[in-house]
């Protein structure tokens, strides 16, 4: 051992269990490869159900319009916006993961990801059916593009912020898709290459895009990581600033806020953060990953939810705070009486997302709690609740009772087919990342081989036996 | 040359033979023709023709079933253009709106054969152009669906169309000389047609012992009595002080648009010398009158004659045994005593009791005050009532008696709104002969053996005479839509008279209107006044038969402590329950209440608090479900919902009537409200429209009553409503500028220009020419609601029934916002009622013009906020950013205009109600403007400013070569409104009237929430309520202070 006295412990391992290049992919690529278990197919039928149900509600809309809602002349949003905004923060976490630690090099991102990217992906594919079917007039949707035309020509509002979202969250779905799929290919490869049955064969085969682990391949894919990660970073950062500009740029008393794009990307990452909590504690534990995603991405992820968290917090402060500084009537009432006044109508939401999103996390500063598996998963449902509450505060409460009192206190309670839709969504959610899970490597399989320890472990075992070896025979040995 | 060889390529050059050969060969494989079996193309199994024929059908198959289907609208154009009359282009005829006894002179707007407009008639002195909410609604009712389309007669219990008129007249004539000597009775409401008047009398004559009957429901017998057996004009113009004794002069009581015409020019205020009229209201509940009173006073219903006596008493008037009265009601009518003193001869006092005595005593008044000769116009003569509720007492008794050979009734409905009603509907039994000319099956006609509807009046000739000398004509705008006859025609045809009713009308005004030129001058002016009349007094003042110390006696002295009263009232929209069917006017919000689609019983606060109803609590305000208390009176026990109502007196129900009307009068009538007519009493004289009432002791269900503004303070918000005492406006008068300039100093610190200076982006609208601006005069607002109805036809608002109300989905484009103003410690102590007509501000800075995605609002170079409605696709952003909440969303498909959806689904979420149903039917769709696209549901609409019409005149205009006039086009709105509240016009002439209003009224000119640089292009004028009270203003500091500037003082309470 005296060779390794100089060995320095910075940190532990990433990936625990010792294992080998071999076994790493024989346990990412076994829930794939396996035919799918009970607890799948309940999953999946049950989301799938929910889609379906969801698909129903959004068909009853579309054929008798908006009035399927209980939005009214006061409250043109509600729900439907509320959720919009709920899964673009959601969608917010992946990417973050994938090309913000990945430019800081935070070598604990391999484990988690690649399910935190099909999360985004799916999350802003639930999100943008919101501003879709939202629309009285649906199927004129395309309107919100710009594209030469016969009407005039007949432009679309560039001043307008729902037309920045339209772009903003097209953007970012490509760019995310792009990423998490460029990040794919060399696992897709594997699969294809240890396919045994010929649909397998085809399948892999086809979406490997003729992968072929060579040097250039290799060369170009880390290339294009790089350059999709330089171009997600800012995005991660405008695609919340834009949404909440919807908010931010109108003259809606508790809408109209300059803190809201620092405060609504905090928001995003940190609901972002509790959804991969959930998919992830859920994941390791069915496909049996609690090897790569260990108890220390549970933590550092749990440290990231108390920070963003706590910016969250002072954001709801700060903007109290504001509210009454600033001496503007209106808005001081939007706070005082339709938020923080318990007794209001809408007061207890307020209260709820004061509680779930800057009381709770406080929870994490207490090391015990970040480690512990149940107060995480406990935990990250309760920030998505406080999260989606956040953003119906904003809407709802905001606007139902605004400037002129005679238009004040529409009372605001979603149908059955308002709820069908956000429920759908959770079915569209589902479906994609059931399908994710066993048709895709949930861990990149490629990405997580570059942390392993595995060599110098084997070389630290070796040393052991080189140790105790006598020296001529060793010294013969390496000459020979 | 022929040596030359050409050639192609070496095979060809080399063995020629074969390459030819190849070449005619040229298509190897065989066509595909493998099942024509040699038997001829045309013979073979799919032959070309066929797959042409199948490629046809099924390219047409597969877009039928594809495509959706549209709905074929036929459009038949005219072969041979009518004469005088241009596709597309509107022609206007004079013509006057009859009801009851309502007549207001109108100009009815024809589009193709079609009327679809209401305005008033600007020639007549009386109204100056004002209508009605429901004059302006009465374009739908010729529409109704539920009119009788041909006459009927009873077989058993159903009625059997009768094919020919030939056919009735025979049989009804039958009937008459069968009735063996028993007398024949008309039974009519008030009739003040001067030739149907003659007509009656006429036909009458030959029958003898026949007799005509006038009955109101609304009755004002005492009104009649009092005076000698007429009303004089009222002259509220000319009146410094105006005492309302229970009268709702301004909404429904005998002449609301005249009077509200004459209140308005009194309540108007010229800033260089403010003065205006002082309006004292004392009654039971709070009514639209009442809330635009300066100061109010409630008593018991009951108590009217005792406080018109106490009035009498501190006026000097002799007589009676002293009146004991509540502290604050005595200090009202000493002060009241002294306010009509000072101004000698400039007051009126009016009451709305039925009781004679009541009104003799209000006439000695009206005598002791000098009114007679100044603000009562003894000359002239009020025509509006004639009904007498005795004669009808004894008509009833007699047909109980069996004494009544034939009725014959024409705009009467006692059945439903008679007191006991049950005792004419048995007496209606042993009538020999009954007939209804009633245009709708009513509650009446339904028990009648004979129904000969009568036209709708667009479709008659006519007259009327509503004031004595005052003459008003009908004629007939549209061919009639049914199989009727004027009731006119039928009495003459059954007195033998064959000529119709057209040409015994022309006949009649032509010998009194100087022949035919005479009478085609009057038709197209639609009115004409007897020379010189109305100008000075020529009769002497009204008298009574009525001895007024004895009617100071049956006064009741002491004072009545327990029990709750009950007191009828009718709501602005409904009225007496004649129009009860027609949609607009039941989704037309009440005034006060804002409450659509029922009626209810208004209590006060103190017995909400007895009935255990826990009104303080949010949840009472935020839904519709309100308690339902039940009402005894008469022995009749009704159910209905209760609105907590401030301001009323505290042991008052008032309850509207015209509500609860039969299915077969109209579907969407018969589902909202009770009848409550039933619950007024005879007194001995005349019927008196309140009554003791006994109520449960605490609510017995839940009913939900669809407001439309459920939050009725204004929360001290001054940048929304700026509204004071004339006290403090004149010690303070600058309040309101000072206001406004500080707030742009602090905006545009260097030029002062708020408009460039207080935005980034330098003024968005600096365009010369035409800039269309509306004002609007809160203090001439009385809350009438003719406005929102004219908006509504106008601009085919679709009506979206009550079940939508409920959801707020109303689309009212113009909405008047009501707000209480009450002592902050008592929100009961009811200060003043702020009503402000609300609809888009057509900011210059618009909110919802920079969120649209698609740009589907936009400003026009005219200032006007425009939609593209075709190029909407329903994101509702603009509607969320607008700071007034004017925009409206068609959250279902309410007009059929969406070709992908329908009207609302059979079950679920989202049912529409009947009448959106009947709002569609062909029929009452002839009633749209073909100028104004019907709006498809998911699509936001708004107030356009009535674009069609400055459009139409800007055309006009053009066509003329000529400058279009700053007050030329007119809104629908501001069209309608009888107190020219509203006006419209360019706001960038100068010598517009708007432009006017606008320099000549700084002190009180504001624009709602100015402070966030909207720039709204409508402006308004504070209200001002005639009051010594002063409210101090804190903070009149400038700069960034100021904009906060608050009425602490002046707050109200909040209010439920």
């Amino acid at each position: 051992m005296a060779l390794l006295k100089y060995e320095s412990q910075v940190r532990a391992p990433l990936v625990e269990g010792n294992k080998d290049y071999h076994q790493v992919t024989e346990d990412i690529c076994r829930p794939v490869e396996a035919s799918p278990s009970k607890l799948w197919w309940i999953g999946f039928l049950v989301s799938f159900a929910l889609l379906v149900f969801g698909i129903w509600s959004v068909t009853r809309e579309v054929i008798y319009g908006t009035g399927q809602w209980n939005l009214n002349k006061t409250v043109g949003w509600g729900w439907d916006i509320t959720n919009f905004v709920w899964w673009v923060g959601i969608g917010h976490a992946g990417t973050l993961i994938s090309a913000i630690l990945l430019l800081f090099r935070q070598g604990w991102r391999t484990g988690v990801n690649r399910a935190a990217e099909a999360m985004t992906i799916f999350a802003v594919m639930c999100a943008g059916q919101f501003p879709i079917w939202h629309m009285g007039r649906v199927w004129n949707a395309f309107f919100t593009l710009p594209y030469p035309n016969t009407r005039g020509p007949l432009w679309v509002n560039f001043n307008s912020p729902l037309l920045w979202d339209v772009f903003a969250i097209s953007t970012y779905f490509t760019v995310s898709l792009l990423f998490w799929y460029s990040g794919l290919l060399p696992d897709l490869a594997t699969l294809r290459d240890r396919a045994r049955e010929k649909w397998r064969k085809m399948f892999y085969g086809i979406t490997a895009f003729g992968w072929t682990g060579s040097t250039k391949h290799w060369q170009r894919h880390e290339a294009l990581s790089l350059v999709l990660a330089g171009l997600s970073t800012p995005l991660v950062l405008s695609v919340h600033t834009i949404v909440s500009f919807d908010f931010a740029t109108s003259v809606i008393p508790g809408w109209h806020t300059t803190i809201f794009p620092p405060y609504f990307v905090a928001g995003a990452i940190f609901s972002g953060f509790a959804m991969v909590q959930t998919l992830l504690l859920v994941t390791r534990k069915v496909l049996g990953l609690e090897e790569y995603i260990t108890i220390e991405h549970i933590e550092v992820m749990n440290k990231v939810i108390i920070l963003t968290g706590s910016i969250v917090g002072i954001a709801y402060l700060t903007e109290l705070f504001m509210a009454w500084y600033s001496h503007v009537e209106y808005e001081w009432f939007a706070f005082k009486e339709n938020r923080a006044n318990l007794s209001s109508p809408y007061g207890w939401s307020y209260w709820l997302m004061m509680g779930c999103n800057v009381v709770s996390p406080q929870i994490f500063w207490f090391k015990k709690m970040r480690r512990s598996i149940i107060v995480t998963f406990f935990m990250s449902i309760l920030v998505n609740i406080g999260m989606w509450f956040e953003r119906f505060v904003i809407i709802v409460t905001s606007l139902y009772r605004d400037y002129l009192p005679s238009s004040w206190s529409t009372y605001y309670s979603p149908t059955i087919w308002e709820v069908g839709f956000y429920m759908g969504t959770f079915g569209l959610f589902f479906t994609c990342y059931f399908l994710f899970a066993k048709f895709f490597p949930v861990i990149a399989i490629a990405e997580i081989k570059h942390i392993l320890k595995k060599s110098g472990e084997n070389y630290k075992q070796k040393m052991d036996v080189v140790e105790r070896e006598p020296v001529e025979e060793f010294a013969h040995a390496v000459a020979h | 040359m022929s040596d030359n060889k050409f050639w192609q390529s070496f095979a060809e050059l080399h063995d020629k033979e074969r390459v030819q050969k190849t070449a005619q060969n040229e298509f190897q494989e065989d066509l595909p023709f493998g099942e024509l079996d040699g038997k001829g193309v045309l013979d073979a199994k799919t032959p070309r023709r066929d797959f042409l024929k199948y490629l046809g059908f099924s390219t047409a198959a597969a877009t039928l079933a594809a495509s959706c289907k549209t709905p074929v609208r036929k459009a038949i154009p005219f072969v041979n253009r009518p004469e005088n009359t241009v596709p597309g282009v509107a022609k206007y005829y004079a013509s006057t709106y009859v009801q009851d006894g309502d007549a207001l002179p109108v100009v009815v707007k024809v589009r193709d054969g079609r009327p679809i407009k209401i305005e008033g008639n600007e020639l007549c002195s009386f109204t100056k152009g004002g209508t009605s909410a429901r004059a302006q609604a009465s374009v739908l009712d010729l529409y109704d669906t539920f009119r009788l389309p041909h006459p009927k007669r009873r077989s058993g219990n159903a009625f059997q169309e009768i094919p020919t008129f030939e056919q009735l007249d025979s049989q009804v004539s039958q009937a008459l000389a069968g009735l063996g000597g028993a007398p024949l009775v008309l039974l009519t409401g008030t009739v003040n047609s001067p030739s149907t008047r003659q007509l009656i009398t006429e036909f009458l004559a030959k029958y003898p012992g026949s007799r005509h009957v006038q009955y109101d429901a609304d009755s004002y017998s005492g009104l009649i009595a009092a005076n000698g057996g007429r009303i004089p004009a009222y002259q509220f113009d000319r009146a410094k002080v105006i005492v309302s004794l229970g009268a709702d002069f301004l909404g429904t009581w005998l002449a609301p648009v005249e009077f509200a015409y004459q209140y308005a020019m009194g309540r108007k205020i010229d800033e260089r010398a403010p003065s205006m009229s002082k309006h004292y209201q004392f009654e039971s509940f709070l009514s639209m009158t009442g809330a635009s009173a300066d100061e109010r006073f409630t008593h018991r219903p009951s108590e009217t004659g005792k406080v018109a006596a106490a009035l009498y008493s501190a006026l000097g008037g002799g007589g009676g045994t002293a009146v004991q009265l509540d502290a604050d009601l005595a200090k009202g009518i000493q002060k009241v005593a002294s306010d009509l003193k000072k101004v000698q001869g400039a007051g009126l006092v009016v009451c709305g009791s039925n009781d004679p005595n009541v009104q003799a005593i209000v006439q000695a008044i009206n005598g002791l005050i000098g009114a007679n000769g100044t603000t009562i116009n003894t000359g002239v003569t009020l025509n509006y009532r004639q009904g007498n509720d005795a004669d009808m007492v004894n008509l009833v008794s007699q047909m109980n008696a069996g004494q009544i050979g034939a009725l014959l009734i024409y705009g009467a409905n006692p059945a439903y709104d008679y007191f006991d009603a049950a005792r004419f509907k048995a007496g209606m039994q042993k009538v020999k002969l009954t007939v209804s000319f009633n245009e709708k099956l009513d509650e009446t006609a339904e028990l009648c053996q004979y129904l000969v509807p009568s036209h709708h009046y667009l479709e008659s000739w006519g007259d009327a005479e509503p004031r004595s000398g005052y003459y008003s004509f009908i004629q007939p705008t549209i061919f009639p839509l049914f199989k009727t006859r004027q009731f006119q025609t039928t009495l003459l045809k059954w007195s033998g008279n064959n000529t119709d009713y057209e040409t015994y009308f022309r006949t009649f005004w032509m010998g009194r209107l100087g022949g035919q030129q005479g009478l085609d001058k009057a038709l197209r002016d639609g009115v004409s006044e007897v020379a010189g009349i109305g100008t000075s007094p020529t009769q002497p003042a009204t008298t009574t038969s009525i001895n007024i110390s004895d009617a100071l006696l049956k006064m009741p002295a002491a004072p009545k402590r327990t029990g709750a009263e009950v007191v009828l009232y009718q709501s602005v929209a409904i009225g007496t329950g004649k129009q009860a069917g027609n949609p607009w006017l039941l989704e037309l919000p009440d005034p006060v209440t804002r409450a659509s689609w029922d009626n209810y019983a208004m209590i006060s606060m103190k017995k909400a608090d007895e009935l255990g109803i826990d009104y303080k609590d949010s949840d009472f305000e935020y839904y519709p479900d309100k308690p339902v208390i039940e009402i005894t009176a008469n022995g009749i026990t009704r159910k209905l919902p209760v609105m907590v109502v401030p301001g009323m007196n505290a042991d008052t129900i008032a309850i509207a009537v015209g509500y609860g009307r039969s299915p077969k009068f109209s579907k969407a009538a018969s589902e909202v409200g009770q009848n409550v007519y039933q619950f007024a009493k005879w007194n001995g004289a005349t019927v008196d429209q309140f009554n003791d009432v006994t109520t449960s002791a605490k609510s017995v269900d839940t009913h939900k009553i669809a407001q439309m503004q459920i939050h009725n303070s204004y929360e001290g918000r001054t940048e929304v409503v700026k509204e004071t005492t004339m006290a403090t406006f004149l010690k303070t008068p600058d309040q309101y500028k000072q206001w406004r300039q500080d707030l742009h100093k602090t905006y545009a610190p260097k030029t002062g220009d708020y408009r460039e200076e207080g935005t980034l982006y330098g003024d968005p609208h600096k365009k010369p020419g035409l800039k269309w601006g509306m004002s609007i005069d809160l203090n001439s607002c009385t809350g009438c609601h003719a406005c929102v109805v004219a908006c509504h036809a106008e601009n085919n608002v679709p009506v979206v029934g009550k079940n939508e109300v409920l959801r707020y989905h109303d689309m009212h484009w113009l909405r008047i916002d009501r707000y209480f103003v009450s002592e902050p410690s008592n929100p009961d102590q009811l200060k003043t009622v702020v009503f402000q007509p609300m609809l888009c501000q057509h900011c210059d800075n618009a909110p919802c013009e920079n969120v649209c995605p698609v740009a589907a609002t936009m400003h026009s170079a005219e200032g006007i906020n425009q939609m593209a409605y075709n190029r909407c696709i329903g994101t509702r952003y603009c509607a969320n950013n607008c700071p007034y909440k004017v925009r409206r969303f068609n959250w279902g498909d309410y007009t059929g205009a969406s070709t992908h959806g329908r009207l609302g689904p059979e079950s679920g979420v989202g049912v529409l109600n009947e009448v959106v149903h009947q709002m569609n039917d062909e029929l009452t769709r002839m009633v749209l403007n073909p100028d104004v696209v019907t709006r498809s549901r998911g699509v936001m609409e708004k107030c356009s400013f009535c674009v069609q019409r400055t459009q139409e005149k800007k055309l006009e205009a053009k066509k003329e070569n000529r400058m279009l006039g700053g007050d030329e086009v007119q809104t629908a709105c501001s069209q309608a409104c009888p107190t020219k509240a509203i006006t419209f016009g360019n706001a960038n002439d100068n010598n517009s009237t708007v432009s006017q209003i606008r320099k000549n009224n700084q002190q009180r000119l504001f624009y709602v929430l100015e402070q966030i640089h909207t720039l709204p292009n409508v402006s308004y004028l504070a209200k001002i309520r005639n009051t010594e009270e002063l409210i101090a203003s804190k903070n009149t500091g400038s700069g960034a202070e100021s904009e906060h500037a608050r009425e602490t003082q002046h707050e109200p309470a909040k209010t439920h």
